[in-house]
């Protein structure tokens, strides 16, 4: 097909044009938005589609908007060899004619629905309409890529160029094969359906029948188990059979022996009965023999019991003695010892009223002392009462000084200070009052060349009598001056009449001598203080006078002395008095062994001695004590063995009585002489009867008495034993019969046979179900084998072509590969392979682009070839593309037709041999 | 033949047997006829005024069998007028957990049924006895007969005496057999000697004559198609003097092996002939071996034609071990076909692989067939 013009009247916005385009070559047209580029390709499309009486919203959305007016398309064309013009109007005046001129030049016209339908039947026989689809790419479909298998035309030329038929006729053939597949497998190989479901039930099967197998060969085993139990039993009955007539036998020659056994123990007991005998007398005759050896051993302990006795209070007596000496020898000890420490005890007395004694004269002593002392704090206490300054009164007085010296200095500041000094003769008299002369007296007069220099604070009046009389007055502050130096004045002299002192130096003086008066009776006081620090002296004297009280005597002229050093303290006195008197009668009694030294280091020496000799003397008592205890214990001990040596020795003989009185007693029941002859006589019956049991032992031993109970005890056992092997035997076979009943009950065997020919048919229909998948899998497999060569056979040409396109655009590394449906799937480039939906937008649509133009050469040469239309494209390439891109456009018009609708003419400003169509608005 | 006695002889019913190509159904009737059979044996019975019946061994399949068959086996035996005695055989063995003692057999069985539990001669009628050896374990250790007769004096003068056995004989089982047989010449001479007037066998499912008073009566009802005359019961006249016996049919049921070669149309033909001819389909099993090699159309026809006939036979089957029929595609076939491309060329791969001996490639061919042709 080829389209030359069209002519759109009333269409959307436009009124009437005409466009027209060049049969080959590639075709660019022009116009800016909305000035009917895309009108063209939807005009081309509804005048085949729709008749003129279509109602179809189609038309109603071609008809301008508010126009009452029919929309009106005129193609020209060539399809199939025949030249066409193609005219419809809708809505009104509906009207549609078509010429057609064959090849052959005929001429033929058809109006209204006839020519409808004969454009409609011409279109479809020569425009095949998926290629028709694929090569127009309107508005904003230039990113899809054509999927061009199914265009007959574009198969028709790969055929031709390829030499593979294309097997159209085999596809029903193809799904029938792929359904067959699909009941058995999944499209990923395994099994699936009934095919599936089939492995399983055999399987499940297959456990069934082994486990009824199973189920049967146990009931095998049981039968086996009871064949083996059956022939156990019957040998085992057999032997106990045989068993039992053994038995029997030995319980038949047991009752043989018997008898002789019977007499055995007859005979035993005999023997018994004499032994016993025997013992019987044997023991009277030991009986009577061990009362000979009592007596005989008795007397002798008796003897020796006696004699020892004897000794015991021999040794006792001897310690008594011991005991009474050793007593004595300690009783003088004692009284030595007492002798002793009176000594002691005289010695310390001594040395203690030495103590005393030279204690009490230095108690004396201090005590003259303190009273000394006593009588410096009564002076000193005496002056500071007679001084009324202190250490305050004084501060106030010097305060009260300053305070009148800084008054009156005040005042001399604050008063005229005048000066009058006689010059002349005449006499100059002062007066006044408030006026001060400092330290002296204002002069009532002055004498000659006499200078007053006086402070007025008050009135001055100097005159010179009957010549001149001047009054000087203070004024202001004068008055107050005046006061304050009266005031501090009169405060001095309160204070001086208080201190009794004239002026503040002898107050000065007074505080001085106050000062020294105290530090004298601060340290009289401490000398005191140290002086009675171990409690006053008087009461310790009034003690130790009391205790040397009796040997007042010695010390009488010494109380006498003392007297006066202790006169003036008050109680001392009468005390001394009292001692004073003789008491010399006190001691005449006493004998003394040595005149008591009246020296202290004499009686201490004496006291040391007198203790070295208690000491000796304790020691003697130490030893004494000793001797006497040790006579004691010895003397108890003899005392206690002397009474159990007289106790045994009358044990001894009561014993020795006692077994006397038996020997006589046994005597009399039966003399010696009959004890000894029983003993024969029961030693001969003895030996008589064991001789007859020899006899009957051996008899029994001949007959093998003593086994036979042996053997039939043990017979019984082996017979009891099998008995239980039996019982078990039988019982195990009971079990398993009882087992192999309900086995037969349920039917085990059948059981078996049904699940095996279950599993049988099962797994039979399995097979088959194998056999059939495995065919179709087969197939399927050779089949699609097959097709996929094919297919690469066929696809060559486009993809051949596409290469080559692309490789004047990309570089000879382009390459690509084609699906199925003969749609671009991947591209490589500079050895890069890439699915298309990861290429970005620009090589997508260059790649879309270049597709169809490979398409649009391969159907170029047959009668079904079409034009190929780009209603804007080029939308995503840059500049370098563009230009590329551009020349393949070129080139494609040397094939066919190209149609380039756009609004961006520059786009395509590197297409060589274009025809620019421009569309005015 | 004045003390001449009548009696039915028959053997191997092995009820509760299952056959696994009959399927379900076929199983069912198979199983239903084979009691059929037991009870057209009293009809005989009758007919024949036989004053007993006696069965040597096998009555049942297995001592195990489900309780059903044990009371329909009773229910069959009860329709038997006269005395019946049994006797106990490799597969229902007086073995320990024997079907004869167990509380099913003995709470239904019959009164006039007899199972020969020992090898005590009982006097069935005045003047006859029946002595046999019963099987007392499925895997017996000595010659299972030679119980029954050895201590046997002979029969006493005017007394006909039946030996009943089961087992192989040494001529027959050809010294394959896993027991060990009976001794045949021991046989003879029992019977030589008078000991014995006619020893019954059992185990062998064909009818088959051993001497003149030697037979197997064979099962009742087929239960292989190797089996050359089953389905009889023996009708057995016999005196001290004189014997007759005579097969009399009671079986209903045909088990056939049936070889082919299959090569063209022809053969088709004829076996489908073959198979019309057969009387009594619903009672036939077929069992075919086959040769030979068919184009795709005619194996496709083939299957189909023994798919219908499964349908009016018991049972058809194609007999694994010797069924080697094999596919022959030749170029016209799958030029029939109008296939082109890469359709064409997968046939032809499939083609040549199976002439070259690939098995598989036959199925997924005839496959290939029958789906183009169905999608053409």
């Amino acid at each position: 097909m080829r389209l030359h013009s069209l002519t759109l009247r009333n269409f959307r916005g436009v009124k009437d044009r005409t466009v027209r385009l060049p049969a080959l070559g590639t075709t660019v047209v022009v116009g800016d938005n909305e000035v009917g580029k895309s009108s063209l390709v939807e005009a081309f499309g509804l005048i085949f589609d729709l008749p003129d009486d279509s109602k179809s919203t189609r038309i109603r959305d071609i008809q301008p908007v508010g126009q009452d007016v029919a929309p009106e398309v005129t193609a020209e064309l060539t399809l199939g060899g025949r030249e066409l013009t193609y005219t419809k109007r809708w809505l009104k005046n509906r009207s549609t004619e078509l010429a057609v001129v064959e090849a052959d030049g005929r001429r033929t016209a058809w109006t209204g629905r006839e020519a409808h339908n004969e454009a409609e039947r011409l279109f479809h026989e020569y425009v095949d309409p998926v290629l028709w689809q694929t090569l127009m790419v309107s508005q904003g479909q230039s990113l899809v890529l054509p999927t061009p298998a199914d265009a007959e035309p574009l198969i028709t030329a790969v055929t031709a160029e390829s030499g593979t038929p294309v097997d159209g006729a085999s596809m029903p053939l193809v799904s029938a094969v792929e359904h067959e597949y699909l009941r058995y497998w999944t499209r990923g190989g395994r099994a699936t359906g009934d095919y599936a479901k089939s492995e399983k039930a055999v399987a499940a099967a297959e456990l069934q029948a082994a486990q009824a197998l199973k189920a049967m060969e146990e009931v095998q085993q049981d039968i086996r188990r009871a064949e083996r139990l059956t022939l156990d039993l019957a040998d085992v009955d057999g032997r106990l059979g045989d068993h039992l007539t053994t038995v029997e036998e030995v319980r038949e020659r047991k009752q043989a022996t018997d008898e002789i056994l019977l007499r055995r123990d007859t005979v035993r007991s005999k023997a018994e009965t004499a032994r016993a005998r025997l013992v019987n007398h044997t023991r009277t005759r030991e009986e009577r023999e061990r009362l000979f050896d009592e007596v005989e051993r008795f007397t002798k302990i008796d003897a020796e019991l006696a004699e020892r006795r004897t000794d015991a209070d021999t040794v006792a007596k001897a310690a008594a003695e011991t005991v009474q000496a050793a007593e004595a020898a300690l009783a003088e000890v004692i009284e030595l010892k007492d002798l002793r420490r009176t000594d002691v005890q005289d010695a310390e007395r001594r040395v203690s009223q030495l103590v005393d004694q030279a204690e009490l004269e230095r108690l004396v002593g201090q005590q003259t002392e303190l009273i000394d002392v006593r009588a410096r704090i009564v002076t000193a206490a005496a002056i500071l009462d007679k001084i009324k300054v202190d250490d305050g009164l004084f501060a106030a007085l010097e305060d009260a000084r300053a305070a009148v010296v800084e008054a009156r200095a005040a005042l001399a500041a604050g008063v005229p200070e005048v000066v009058v000094r006689r010059l002349g003769a005449e006499p100059v008299e002062l007066s006044g009052k408030g006026v001060e002369a400092g330290t002296k007296r204002m002069p009532k007069e002055l004498g000659f060349d006499e200078t007053a220099e006086l402070l007025v604070s008050g009135e001055l009046v100097v005159g010179v009598p009957g010549q001149v009389e001047v009054t000087v007055r203070a004024g202001g502050e004068a008055a107050t001056l005046r006061s304050r130096v009266d005031d501090a004045v009169r405060r001095e002299k309160e204070l001086l009449k208080k201190a009794g002192v004239k002026d503040v130096a002898a107050a000065r003086e007074q505080l001085r001598k106050a000062d020294t008066a105290s530090a004298e009776l601060q340290e009289a006081r401490r000398t005191e203080k140290s002086l009675t620090s171990a409690g006053d002296p008087g009461e310790r004297i009034a003690v130790l006078t009391a205790r040397l009280g009796i040997g007042a005597e010695d010390e009488g002229e010494q109380s006498g002395s003392k007297q006066a050093a202790v006169e003036g303290v008050p109680g001392q006195m009468s005390l001394f008095e009292e001692f004073a008197s003789p008491l010399d009668t006190l001691f005449d009694d006493f004998e003394l062994p040595a005149p008591p030294p009246d020296d202290l280091t004499g009686a201490q020496r004496q006291l040391d001695d007198a203790r070295t000799e208690l000491a000796g003397v304790e020691r003697l008592l130490t030893e004494a004590e000793f001797a006497a205890a040790q006579a004691r214990k010895a003397a108890d001990e003899d005392r206690s063995e002397a009474q159990q040596a007289r106790a045994r020795s009358e044990i001894a003989g009561e014993r020795l009585a006692a077994a006397v009185e038996a020997l006589a007693a046994a005597r009399k029941v039966l003399d010696d002489e009959a004890v000894a002859a029983a003993e024969t006589d029961a030693t001969a019956e003895v030996e008589a009867v064991l001789e007859e049991l020899t006899a009957v032992q051996e008899q029994a031993d001949a007959a093998g008495a003593d086994q036979v109970a042996g053997e039939l005890a043990d017979a019984l056992a082996v017979a009891t034993r099998m008995q239980g092997e039996r019982d078990t035997l039988r019982d195990a076979l009971r079990t398993t019969e009882g087992r192999l009943e309900q086995s037969g009950r349920d039917g085990m065997a059948t059981r078996r046979d049904v699940a095996e020919l279950e599993l049988a048919a099962i797994r039979s229909e399995h097979e088959s179900l194998h056999r059939r998948a495995e065919a179709a899998r087969r197939v399927y497999e050779t089949l699609g084998r097959h097709r996929a060569a094919a297919q690469t056979k066929y696809s060559e040409p486009l993809q051949t072509r596409i290469e080559a396109l692309g490789r004047g655009v990309y570089g000879p590394s382009f390459k690509i590969w084609l699906d199925d449906d003969l749609a671009v799937a991947e591209r490589e480039l500079d050895g890069v392979r890439l699915p298309i939906e990861a290429l970005s937008t620009g090589a997508q649509e260059q790649l879309a682009i270049i597709t169809r133009l490979a398409i649009s050469h391969l159907v170029s040469t047959g009668d079904g070839s079409v034009p190929v239309i780009f209603d804007d494209a080029l939308g995503w390439s840059d500049k370098a593309r563009l230009r590329d891109m551009g020349a393949l456009l070129g080139r494609a018009g040397d094939h066919g037709q190209v149609i380039i609708l756009t609004c961006m003419p520059d786009r395509y400003e590197y297409v060589p041999k274009a025809t620019f169509i421009k569309l005015d608005g | 033949m004045d003390d001449s006695i009548t009696f039915l002889h028959s053997s191997d019913w092995q009820l509760g047997m299952l056959r696994r190509f009959l399927g379900p159904d076929g199983q069912a009737r198979w199983g239903q006829a084979r009691l059929d059979a037991v009870a057209r044996i009293g009809e005989v019975a009758e007919q024949t005024g036989a004053a007993f019946v006696v069965v040597t061994g096998d009555v049942f399949e297995h001592n195990q069998v489900e309780r059903q068959t044990i009371l329909r086996a009773c229910e069959a035996l009860k329709r038997i007028p006269v005395p019946v005695v049994l006797l106990p055989g490799n597969h229902d063995a007086l073995e320990p957990g024997s079907l004869w003692t167990s509380s099913q057999w003995q709470a239904h069985a019959p009164d006039h049924v007899t199972v020969l539990t020992d090898t005590t001669p009982i006097e069935i009628l005045p003047g006859v006895e029946v002595v046999g050896a019963p099987w007392r374990s499925r895997r017996p250790t000595s010659d299972p007969a030679a119980a029954a007769y050895t201590d046997l004096e002979p029969a006493p003068p005017g007394t006909t005496r039946i030996l009943l056995v089961h087992g192989q004989l040494t001529s027959l089982s050809g010294g394959m057999s896993e027991v060990p047989p009976i001794d045949q010449p021991a046989l003879e001479a029992a019977v030589a000697t008078k000991k014995v007037q006619y020893v019954g066998l059992g185990d062998r499912h064909s009818t088959t004559k051993v001497t003149d008073r030697i037979w197997f009566s064979g099962t009742q009802e087929v239960t292989t198609p190797e089996e050359t005359d089953p389905g009889n019961v023996l009708k057995v006249t016999v005196s001290q003097s004189a014997i007759d016996v005579e097969p009399i049919r009671v079986g209903a049921w045909h088990m056939v092996d049936h070889r082919v070669e299959l090569f063209d149309e022809e053969s088709l033909k004829a076996l489908e002939d073959w198979f019309a001819e057969l009387p009594d389909k619903e009672r036939t099993y077929v069992r075919l071996a086959g040769d030979g090699s068919l184009s795709l159309p005619l194996l496709s026809r083939l299957d189909t034609m023994i798919d219908v006939q499964g349908e009016a036979f018991a049972s058809v089957e194609k007999w694994a071990k010797f069924w080697t029929v094999r596919p022959a595609p030749d170029a016209a076939d799958l030029d029939a076909l109008q296939l082109s491309g890469p359709a064409r060329a997968a046939m032809e791969e499939l083609r040549q692989a199976l002439a070259g001996g690939d098995e598989s490639a036959g199925a997924a061919l005839s496959l290939m067939h029958r789906l183009a042709r169905d999608a053409g």
